[in-house]
Formats: structure tokens, sequence, C-alpha cells
């Protein structure tokens, strides 16, 4: 078995050798987050099964915990890394002939640091490292948003700086606090005592944690930053933006409320909040003309939907809740790559500018129909098996307070389905703007087609067979929900 | 043996009763405006003359609609019980319907549309503009009676717990008429005779002077004479199923037509003494009074089951 | 032949299709004739084959449950009518849509659409309805679009509506999962049997929304008009026929494959009992869509309107409850796939050789050019109107029957309405389409080709013979009946042998012919007619200026004046209204991102102070 480390050790060495083997080749760079992130995919899916028996935590230094820096390598946690060394595996691809102009190599290293950070994120088992994943995770997107250099990327880079930096500052207030009470960083360690302390001071610094991580979960009303963000950035960043480094933050909250706190009674809260956030992205999503906009406010919608699967607190609940993370993961990230081609085609990110564009583009389309329907989750795409495990989940409930939410919630759905119908509608059966211009450098290259029709691929193949995702998802919820089983693997020995 | 007789019985009786009610509706109305009128055969006359004279064809249709209409009012007499009771009594012979079996009055209901259908089919194969405008007034004049006649049939099926006129009769024979359990539907089904026969004051269909006869205007020779054999099958099985509906049949055949002389005498006063009206006007007359009785009827009827 | 056969079929037609579009177009309609006519062949070998042999779970674990497929009466009937009307649809597109673009993906969705409903019908479990189910409905979606223009507005209307009844029905389908731990339609109905009549209630609602969505039931029905008189003909009469008909299907599998009979009928006290509801939904749909047909005057939105209309007529049926209407509602159901499935086709074919007119105010006359065509519009509208020896008539006759028999005479005065209403607006599309004067521009219009023509005769020759032989549906409707366990019918192969009230349709049928041989005979006794062009008719010594006047227009113009202000469908204009609404309420959504950094740190903050305040306040944790 190989060690876990290796997923945030290697990719952070290619990083910075990024610049080296600029200097030997000018071509070399690109191809060196595609090597990364492969590796990460190996090394993930092999650690898989492993983690499925235990946690495997890995310690460094030397020490036990609590005093050591450790990783924990849960269900969850491997799953997760999974998904990101997927996408990122497939955004590398797509990014080796998307990324033209400017700072090449900086864009390359930015893109690992960026992949580290939330593959770190998932795995740490310290709140402190937690919090430093983070930034490694948010510094480096900042940067990428504003990576094209003109006005707009600057601008939404900006806005995105100013509110992470406000909610890096609350989480690090919050774990100040965390670690003023218990004098410990180990999550673990904390969630073994957190019922020996008061509950006000205690929940101060919860809420400086969720509302720290939310900022860059996108709960409403913490994610004014992501709709410029999301559709400034170059179409690769944001498809991982929306992708994973998003659900890294739901990750965060979900790990701090879960195990670190227990904090179950406020989790009512969130499934109203996850609602909340759900109708407002869908109903901002619904009027936009802009493409990528459309997607942003579409994003948060979908990450609405899932902490309110999360907020669930049952098995089934996370594990719908994981399952849709995976799905829009796919999904979204097909959507922005094949919309990046779309717009260099058009040379336009209105909606109205892409009609007509099935003819043009037609491999683009279609994929970009595929994930649109997973989106809206119709079956047989893996979108529907996601949803579908949350309605289960919250029936199995049986309790009015969440069948009413996801009443509210089902709207959210409804109105999703319109506007994604309106622009497949669009693609197909309206007629191309007449002064559309026909550029030559919108032709697709095959680095562009393979990663999205893989997607597309992944989300019919795993809308049939959910089993190949789904066998994970029930120890995955355990991971979360099992406090003592946690602290007993971490702290056990 | 006794089925054929009746099948070839019935429809002979309907045609030799229909004819003679035409000649005596002309002889009744030329009474009452102080003329003489014509003789009463003067249709069969007619019928006969028609038939030797040639005439035009705009195709095919043009005749089969004809052949389709009175085949269409030949079939209802046959599922309408012409007298006869299943009791014994002094007189009486067996229910004179050879289709008692075959619906009943469901299927009357159905069947009478025939008759409409045909002629408008075969007048649209003309051209001729009052042919539409006729077929156009006979479809809404359709509608504005049939609304009421609903209400009464179905008032009449509730009552008695029955879709067979047969059964209808019957009951109504061991029990009181209709015009008494039901006398609302009965005074409606009165009032919108008129309209299902065509006759002022709603013989707007056929208004020779405004519209030149409406369907008929392209009709003339063997054609014609058919399209009058029809109507006068047709007088006879509305007639006949009023006496049906309200009067209780007839034990046998002969009380049974003089019930259907006394009502065809009351609606031919009203054909003798009114004007035309206009096809609003019939409407909202249809949907008026007889709607409103017809419906009280029924709901009375349907409260005291 | 395993329901597994089937589907495989059905699908794997609807990629290949796919595929040859790439290749050839020859290729590409063979396979979609071929794929269509052995579906059928495949379903009527496999009549009679039920039982446990076909029960076939084809997924042992889709998200730990099991996805599973099985063939009984209801399944065969339902499935037998969906694969003969989309094959006559297939055969009919080969000439309606020869030289269109995109045939590939016509003629794939189009099986698409039929391997989605088949799926329907043959699923074993919830899952497996709820997912072919949808694959129905966007694939619908898709398909309606195709025609573009209006269409995509009407798609749009469609998929939204769809959209609302699917979330309804997965909320029905889990809880009853959440409930009984199985979603095997098997096991269901015995796991409702104990269960509360509230909690059935909700079931119903739940299911009946998506099913009235899809069935057109009022206040249900508004994507209906747009979508059928925008869609290409032949899917019209797949959408018609076939199509919103799966909500009956869903109707009864819910209600009396698994609630079952009994409880239907104790489901609420009084009024409002949920199976008397619901036949009043039915009249309702009856009555209303009927008149508001008689309005149009798009010869395709006529026959929409007529599609809900007749719907009614099978829901009034099957919400009673009795053998005889349940009878005669799934027999309604098949007889008007036929005649609108048929009327729909006639319509195309009209609108094939005028150049894609299809309003009623500029055709006429094209009996004498389309001569077929207008046989199959005669028939057809005799069967919507269900005139006897039409199989429209039976199952009318059945229902009426039922309605007056059990003393619910104001549900039949609406039935009869409608009916009255019908005859007035489908003879108004049967003239002004084909008789009357023929127009100049229209003399040179051929007649319907081959390939339009079989299906329009095919069909003739189902409502005929279904009409006269009303046996032969009905025999298999009584093996359904029996699995739901209602009383049998005394069914003979003519009709209904019960002493005073029965039918016998054989015999209306020889009078109706022998009446006719005599009659012919009688006119050929007298003088033969001269034939005359059309343009010589009487006009009081005058002449009628050709091509100057259409008589047909505004047929019915002294009722339009009298009914019209009453007739607009306000239920449309309602969900108009609240879309309006709505999006001025997301637009206002839209402005919390103000694009101003200082406004999102003022949120995050506030947020903060939310949170503790709220901890403050309640102590939430």
């Amino acid at each position: 078995m190989v060690s876990p480390i290796l997923l945030i050790a290697v990719p952070l060495g290619l990083a910075f050798a990024i610049p080296v083997l600029g200097l030997a080749s000018k071509r070399v760079p690109r191809y060196v987050p595609v090597i990364a992130m492969l590796f990460n995919l190996v090394v993930s899916v092999s650690l898989l099964p492993h983690a499925l028996k235990a946690p495997i935590v890995v310690r460094t230094a030397g020490w036990a915990p609590p005093y050591s820096i450790h990783l924990v390598a849960g269900p969850l946690g491997v799953l997760l890394s999974s998904l990101i060394a997927l996408i990122g595996l497939l955004v590398a691809v797509y990014g080796i002939d998307y990324i033209r102009e400017g700072a090449k190599v900086k864009y390359q290293i930015l893109y690992i640091l960026m992949l580290v950070g939330a593959t770190g994120v998932v795995l740490t088992g310290d709140i402190f490292n937690l919090f430093v994943f983070f930034e490694v995770l948010c510094i480096s997107s900042y940067a990428l948003v504003a990576y094209r250099g003109d006005s707009t990327g600057v601008e939404a880079g900006a806005k995105y700086l100013i509110q992470g930096a406000i909610g890096s500052g609350l989480v690090l207030i919050g774990i100040g606090l965390v670690y003023g009470t218990f004098g410990t960083l180990t999550m673990a360690d904390i969630a073994a005592n957190v019922s020996s302390v008061g509950s006000f001071r205690l929940f101060v610094s919860l809420a400086f944690l969720i509302t720290g991580f939310g900022v860059e979960a996108a709960i409403f009303p913490l994610n004014g930053w992501l709709p410029d963000a999301h559709s400034s950035a170059p179409s690769s960043i944001s498809a991982i933006l929306s992708g994973i480094a998003i659900k890294a933050g739901l990750y965060a909250i979900a790990r701090v409320v879960y195990t670190v706190y227990g904090a179950s009674s406020i989790l009512p809260f969130l499934a109203v909040l996850g609602i909340v956030t759900l109708l407002i992205g869908e109903m901002c999503a619904f009027g936009q003309e802009d493409i990528k906009r459309l997607l942003a406010f579409s994003s948060i919608g979908q990450m609405g939907l899932i902490l309110f699967a999360l907020a669930l607190a049952s098995a089934t609940g996370i594990s719908g809740a994981v399952f849709l993370i995976v799905s829009h993961g796919l999904a979204k990230a097909l959507l922005f790559l094949a919309s990046g081609y779309m717009i260099y085609r058009t040379g336009s990110r209105d909606i109205s500018s892409l009609n007509g564009i099935g003819k043009r583009m037609p491999i683009m389309s279609l994929c970009f129909t595929v994930g649109a329907f997973s989106l809206i989750g119709l079956p047989p795409f893996v979108g529907f098996a996601s949803k579908f495990t949350i309605v289960r989940a919250v029936l199995g409930t049986g309790s009015t307070f969440f069948i009413t939410l996801l009443a509210i919630g089902l709207i959210g759905t409804v109105i999703e389905g319109a506007y994604f119908l309106r622009i497949v509608q669009g693609f197909y059966f309206k007629p191309a703007p007449e002064d559309s211009p026909e550029q030559t450098e919108g032709k697709v290259p095959f680095s562009a087609l393979v990663p999205v029709g893989l997607l597309a691929v992944l989300i019919l193949t795993i809308g049939l067979f959910p089993g190949i995702v789904g066998r994970v998802l029930g120890p995955a919820a355990d991971d979360l929900l099992d406090r003592t089983a946690y602290v007993q693997h971490v702290m056990g020995d | 043996m006794t089925g054929i007789i009746q099948i070839v019985l019935s429809p002979l009786i309907a045609f030799v009763v229909g004819v003679l009610f035409l000649g005596l509706a002309r002889k009744i109305i030329a009474r009452v405006h102080r003329r003489y009128g014509p003789p009463i055969y003067q249709p069969v006359i007619d019928v006969v003359r028609m038939m030797s004279q040639r005439s035009i064809s705009h195709g095919a249709l043009f005749e089969l609609g004809v052949v389709l209409a009175l085949a269409g009012s030949l079939v209802t007499v046959m599922l309408i019980p012409l007298g006869g009771t299943e009791a014994f009594q002094p007189f009486a012979h067996s229910v004179l319907c050879p289709l008692s079996s075959s619906g009943g009055l469901l299927v009357v209901m159905y069947l009478m549309l025939f008759g409409p259908l045909g002629l408008a089919l075969g007048a649209g194969a003309s051209a001729n503009p009052n042919a539409s405008i006729g077929v156009s007034r006979k479809m809404l004049l359709a509608l504005a009676y049939e609304v009421p006649f609903l209400l009464v049939i179905l008032a009449v099926m509730s009552q008695y717990g029955s879709i067979s006129l047969t059964e209808i009769v019957a009951r109504q024979q061991q029990a009181s008429w209709g015009v008494l359990s039901v006398p609302l539907s009965a005074v409606a089904a009165f009032l919108i005779l008129p309209a299902m026969l065509g006759i002022r004051p709603f013989d707007l269909v056929t208004a020779p002077q405004e519209i030149a006869s409406g369907p008929l205007a392209e009709y003339g020779g063997t054609c014609l004479a058919l399209i009058t054999v029809q109507k006068a099958i047709h007088l006879f099985v509305v007639i006949a199923l009023f006496v049906d509906l309200f009067l209780g049949g007839g034990v046998n055949l002969a009380t049974f037509l003089v019930k259907m002389l006394a009502v065809f005498l009351a609606v031919e006063m009203i054909n003798a003494v009114l004007p035309r009206v206009k096809i609003e006007d019939a409407i909202k007359f249809c949907w008026k009074w007889p709607t409103a009785l017809a419906f009280v009827q029924m709901t009375i009827t349907v409260l005291s089951k | 032949m395993s329901p597994q056969a089937i589907l495989i079929t059905a699908f794997a037609g609807a990629g290949l299709v796919f595929l040859a579009g790439k290749v050839h177009s020859h290729l590409r309609d063979f396979l979609a004739v071929l794929s269509s006519l052995a579906l059928v062949g495949l379903i009527a070998w496999s009549h009679g084959q039920y039982g446990p042999d076909n029960e076939i779970v084809y997924v042992p674990d889709f998200l730990g449950m099991e996805l599973a497929l099985r063939l009984n009466p209801l399944a065969w009937f339902f499935a037998i009518y969906i694969a003969i009307i989309n094959a006559a649809s297939v055969v009919f597109s080969l000439s309606y849509m020869k030289g269109k673009e995109k045939l590939g993906f016509y003629y794939s969705m189009m099986l698409l659409v039929n391997a989605g409903m088949l799926g329907i019908v043959l699923s074993g479990d919830f899952l497996s309805f709820y997912i072919f189910w949808e694959i129905m409905s966007w694939s619908t979606y898709l398909l309606i679009s195709y025609r573009r223009g209006p269409a995509l507005h009407a798609g749009m209307k469609y998929i939204i509506m769809s959209l609302v009844g699917s979330c309804a029905m997965l909320v029905g389908i889990l809880s009853l999962y959440a409930q009984f731990g199985t979603l095997q339609i098997a096991e269901l109905g015995e796991a409702i049997a104990g269960s509360s009549s509230g909690y059935v209630l909700f079931i119903l609602m739940a299911m009946g929304i998506a099913f009235g969505v899809k069935f057109a039931i009022l206040p249900l029905h508004t994507w209906m008009p747009d979508a059928h008189s925008e869609a290409v003909s032949p899917f019209s009469a797949v959408l018609s026929g076939v199509l919103v008909r799966m909500g009956m299907y869903g109707f009864l599998l819910v209600m009396y494959s698994i609630v079952g009979l009994k409880t239907i009928l104790n489901l609420g006290a009084g009024f409002f009992n949920f199976h008397y509801i619901l036949s009043w939904l039915g009249a309702i749909t009856i009555v209303i869509p009927t008149f508001i047909a008689l309005l149009q005057n798009d010869a395709k939105k006529l026959l929409a309107w007529h599609g809900i209309g007749q719907g009614g007529y099978m829901i009034l049926g099957m919400a009673f409850g009795t053998s005889l209407g349940v009878a005669g509602g799934i027999f309604h159901t098949i007889n008007h796939g036929s005649y609108i499935a048929l009327l729909f086709l006639v319509v195309g074919a009209v609108e094939y050789r005028t150049g894609g007119v299809r309003d009623l105010n500029r055709l006429g006359g094209l009996i004498q050019r389309m001569p077929v065509a207008f046989f199959g519009c005669l028939v057809g509208i005799m069967g919507l109107i269900g005139m006897p020896l039409t199989n429209g008539f039976v199952s009318k006759w059945f229902i009426y029957k039922t309605l007056i028999t059990e003393g619910h005479p104001f549900l039949a005065f609406m039935a009869f309405v409608g009916t009255w209403g019908t005859i007035l607006s489908v003879y108004k599309l049967l003239h002004n389409m084909f008789l009357g004067q023929l127009p100049e521009k229209y003399k040179e219009v051929r007649k319907a080709p081959i390939s339009m023509q079989i299906p329009i005769l095919f069909f003739c020759f189902v409502i005929f013979l279904f009409g006269v032989l009303p046996g032969i549906p009905l025999r298999a409707i009584q093996g359904i009946q029996d699995t739901m366990g209602f009383a049998p019918l005394q069914l003979t192969m003519w009709g209904l042998a019960s002493g005073a009230g029965a039918l016998n349709m054989l015999n209306i049928c020889f009078a109706i012919v022998i009446a006719f041989a005599v009659v012919l005979l009688l006119m050929r006794l007298g003088a033969k007619p001269r034939r005359v062009p059309q343009e010589d008719s009487y006009a009081a010594g005058s002449s009628v200026p050709a091509g100057k006047y259409h008589h047909s227009v505004e047929f019915y113009n002294p009722l339009y004046q009298m009914i019209s202000p009453y007739l607009k469908d306000r239920v449309d204009q309602f969900y108009y209204w609240a879309a309006d609404k709505a999006q001025g309420v997301f637009e206002l959504t839209r402005r919390i991102y103000t694009g101003y950094a200082g406004t999102y740190v003022l949120y995050i903050i506030s947020f903060l102070a939310l949170l503790i305040f709220l901890q403050l306040a309640w102590e939430i944790w």
C-alpha cells in the first residue's frame, strides 16, 4: 500500500519542478499537471479498497496524534480525492491546448497547487492543516481567476480575494478559539473532548468556522464572489472551481459540524440554508444571458441541495450528498469545458449566440446536453441516481419538516430544468444568429474532445450502473456520521 | 320467423304512417290558414313523380349521403317499440321492436345522427353556399335542442333505471306514464319537438325563402324523393319516441298510432301558427326554458331516488 | 417472448436507426420500419405468456433496489397498443418526413419514445417505471421541439409541466419505498392494504399529479393544445394516441392494481370521495375542452383539444369503478388511440399535399382530390363522435350505461353534451377540409402517397372491426379486469349479453347494411342523375362566382358569438400570469448579487451575526 501522503507530496514536488522543466523545454510544463493528476488518480483509486476497510492514518515525524500532523484517509476522503484527481486529470488534458496565452508556466503551477490544496483538505486530520490546505486552494484560485489579466478577470479575482480573505480570517479566528479551549488541533482529539466545554463558547468558534468555510462553499449569503469568479475565470478553471473547489469548502463544513463538534441540533438550520441557497441559485440562473454566469448560479443551486442532503444526518442522506458531489462535479466540469470551446467558436458568452451550435459542434453540443440532462436529474444519467438517493433519504426520515423543505426544493429542480432545456433547445432547434463569426481558432482539438467525451461517457455509465460509486457511498457516509469510530481510529492506539 | 316479419314490418309502418303524416301536415296547415290544401296522399304522388325525374349529381358522395341518411333512419325505426306489451292484455300483441336488445335508447340517440350527417355530407359535396349555410344551421340547431333533449332522456332513464326502451315502456304500462312521473321533462320534450322535426318556428335549416331550402338546394329527382321519405320516417321516429317515453307506448299498434296522431296534431298546430325564428334565438330558446325544466326534473328525479 | 427481449429490441432499434442515419437514408428508413414492425410482432407473439416466467429482475442492485420487468394482461394490452400506433406513424412518416432535416434524429427519437412507453408498461417496479417515464418525457420534449418556431415554446411548456409531475411522482414513489421498503408492484399491492386512507390519498395525489399532467386532465392540460398542434403530424398521432394515455395506464396501475378497488371506492365520504371527485374532474375535462375545440380554426389544435376532451371519458369511466365503467374507460383509450391517430394522419396527409396548410378557413373541397384521406377523415370523425359501427360508440355506450344505471345522470349529461359538442366541431373539420368548394390553388393536389394511405386504411379497418366485433379487445380487457378483481361482464363477440340492457353490434351492423342495400336498390329504381361539375349549382338564376367566397369561414358564427366569451382557457392564462410573476421575482432575486464587494462582505458579517444571534435567542445548539 502506498502512503496517502504521496497524494500531496508528489504533485507538490512536480509543481515546483515545473519552472525547472520549463527551462529544458517549453512544451514540457503543460504535460506536468496531467502526469501529476494521473499519479493521484492511480494512487487514490488503489487506496480506495484499503480505506473502505479502515481509515488509513498517516503520521508524520514519528509522533502519534494528537501531537503530530497527520492525514486521515477515510472512505470519504479517498473517494473525494479520487474525484479531484479524476476531474483534475481530465481538465488538465483539456488545458493542454486550451491555455494558449499568458503566463502558461504559472498557470500549470497554480493549477497543481489548487488541486493539491483540495486533496489536502479532504485528507487532513488536523484542523490547522485543514486551514493551510484551504489557503493553498483559495490563493491559487484567486490568482487563476485573474489569470487572463483582463479587467473583468482581475476585478472578479479581487472581489474573490477580499471575500475569501475575510472567510479565511474567520476560519483562523475559529481555529484560534478552538485551540484556546482545547489546546489541541487534532480533529479527533477535539471531538473526543467537545462535550466537556460550555456550549456558547464552543458555538462561537463553530459559527466562525461555518461562516469562514461557508464563503468557499458558496452557501447563501456568503457566495457573492462566486458568479463573478466562476464566469470570469478561464473555462478550465471554472470547471475546477465549480466541480471541486466549492465542494472542498462544503466538505470542511461537514467535517467540522459532524465529526469535530457533533452539532446535530444545528442541522435543521443548515437544511433551511441549503434550500434557500438552492432556490436563490436556481432563480438567479433562470434569467441569465451569459452561459458561464448561468452555470455558476446553477452551481450555487446544486451546492444548496448538497448542503440540504448533508443536513439530513442519515446514512442515505449523506450518501446522496456525496453522490451529488460526484455527479455534480462530473456534470459541471463537463458543462464548463464544453462551453469553453463553444465560447471560443462564437466569440461570445451570450446564450443566444450559441443558438444553432448543435450543427457546427455536434459532439460538444451532445456532451453538453448529456451534462445538462444529468444536472436536471433526468434518467438514465448520473444526476438522476444522486437526486433520487437524496429524495429517498428525505422521505426515509419521515419528518414533515424535511419533506416540506424537499417540496420547496423540488421547485428549484423544475426551474433548473426550464433553463437548461431552453439552452439545449437553442443548440439544436433555433437558427444560428446570422452575424456569427466563423472563427477558425474554435476548432476543437483532440485534447478537448477526449476529456469532454469521457465525462459524458462517465455520466452515462455511472447513471446506468450507479453501483460503481454506490459501494463507496455507504462507508463514506459512516465516515462522517460515526464520530466515535473516527476518534477511535485516529486516537486509538 | 316473427323476427323477420318484424324487421320488414316496422320500417314499412314507419314509411306509410310517416308519409301520411306529411300529407296530413299540409292539409292541417292549409285548413288553419283557411285554404283547402292538397290531398293527404300528395306526398306519395310527389315521391313517385320525383323518382321518375332525371336530376343532377355532384359526385358519388352527393348520392351516398342521401342513402346513408335514409338507411340510418330506417334502422332507427327498428330500435323503437311500436306498441305491444310483454304482459298479457286483451287486444295486445308482443312488442313490435325487432332490435329491442341491441343497445336501447343510447343507440337510438346515436342512430338519429345518421340522418343529419348523411344530408350534411351530401350537401357538402356540392359547392352551393346555401347548402353550407343550411348545414351550419342544422348543426347548431341540433346542439341547441340536444342539450334539453339529453336532459329529458336522462331523467326518463334515471326514473326507470334502464337504458332499454322496451323496458321503459313496460314500466310505464305497469305504473304511471312518463308524462305523470316526469312531467316537467315531458313539457320540455314537447317544447323542443318542433326543433327536432325542423318545423316552424324552427324550420330555419330548410328555410325555402331564405336559403333555397338549404341542404336540399341542389337535390332533385330520385335523391329528393328519398330525402322526402327520410323526412317522413324521421318525423315518425321522433313522435314515436315521444310516445314511448311519455305516453306509455301502446298495448297494440293501433293505440300507439292513435297516441302518435294526437301528439302530431298538437305539434302541427304550433307549426301552423308561428313564424320562423333566427338561429341565435332558436339556441337561446332551447337553452332557456326547455333546458331549465328538464334540469329541474332531472334534479328532482335524482333526489327522489 | 420475454419482456427483456422486447425492450432490448426497442432501445436497440432507436440506437441503430440513429447510426444508420449517418450511413444511408434508405437503410435508416428500412431499419425504422423494420424495428417498429418487429416490435409489434414480438409483442403479439408474447400474448398470453404471463406468469412468473416473464418476471425478470434485469438489474439486481440499482442503489439497493431491484429493477424488474414483467408481463401481465394489462402490460401486454398497452404494449401492443403502443407498438401498433407507433408502427403506423413510422410508416406514415416515410413520405411525410421525406426531405426534412435531421431525419436520423427524428426516427430514433420516435423509436425512443416508443421504447420508453414500452418500458413503462413492462416495468415490474416503480423505479423502472419512473426511469422509463422520464426517458419518455425528455425524448418527447426533443421531438416536440423538432419542428422549431412556435414548437420551441410548446416544448418548453410541455417539459416544465412534465417536470412538475415527475417531481410529484418521485415523492410519491419514494414515500412508498420509505413506508414499505419495496417498490415491486406485485408486493406493494399487499403492503399497502393495511395503511391509512390518508396515506393512500397522499400517494394517489402525488402520482395523480404526474399522471394528470401527462393525461391532460383539467386543470393540468395546458401544454397539450400547443404541443400537439406544433409537433409534426405523425408524432402528434403518437402523442395524442398513446403517449398521453400513459397517464391512463398509470392511473389503472396505481388505483386498481396496487391500491385496489375496495379501498378506492371507500376513500373519503359522500361527495368528497376520491373516485367521485376524479369522475367529476373527468366530466369537466370532457365538456370544456370540447367546446373550446369548437372555436379552433387550426385543424391540429382542434384535434388536440378533442384529445383532452376524449381523455375525460376515459377518466370518467375508469374512475367510476364499476366493471362496465372501467372496461369502457380502457376500451375508450385504445379506441381513442385509433381514431385520433387516424385523424392526425389525415390532417398530416392534407398538410403534406397542400404545402403545410392546416388552417380550416383556407381549405375545402379536397374530397375530389384526396378520396382516401376523406374516407379516413369520415371514419375518424365517426369514431370520435361515437357513431354506431365504430369502436368509439361501444366504449362510450359502456360509460353512459354505467353512469345511468348507477344513478349519476349529471355525469352522464356532461358526457353526452361533450359528444354533441364533438359532433359540431369535427363536422367542421371534415367539411372545411374536404367538402364545399375546391379552391383554385388546390385543383392540382394529388392524392396521398401509398405509405400514407396504408396506415389510414389500417386504422379505418380497426375502427370498424372493433365497432362491430367489440368482443375482440374486450376479451383482453376482461383479462385485465380479472387481475384487478372486478366482477366479470357477460361479454359476447358482438357486445354485451345481459337481458334488456344488452348491446348487439352485429345486429345493428346487419340492419344498417341491409337498410343501406335496400335504399341503394331504391335509388337504382329511380331515374339516374346526370353528373355535373361542382360549380354548376343553383344560385337563383345567377351564378356563384368561383374562388370569391369560402362558405366555410366562420362556420358556426352565431354560436361563437354566444359562447366564446365564456370559453377562454383561464387556467392557461393563470399559469402564464404565475410564470410572469415568478420571473419578476427571479429578477428581483438577482439583485441580491449587486456586484459590489462591500455588499458581499456585509452579507458575510451579517451571516455571522445572525448565527450568533440565533444561538443567543434560541439556543440552537
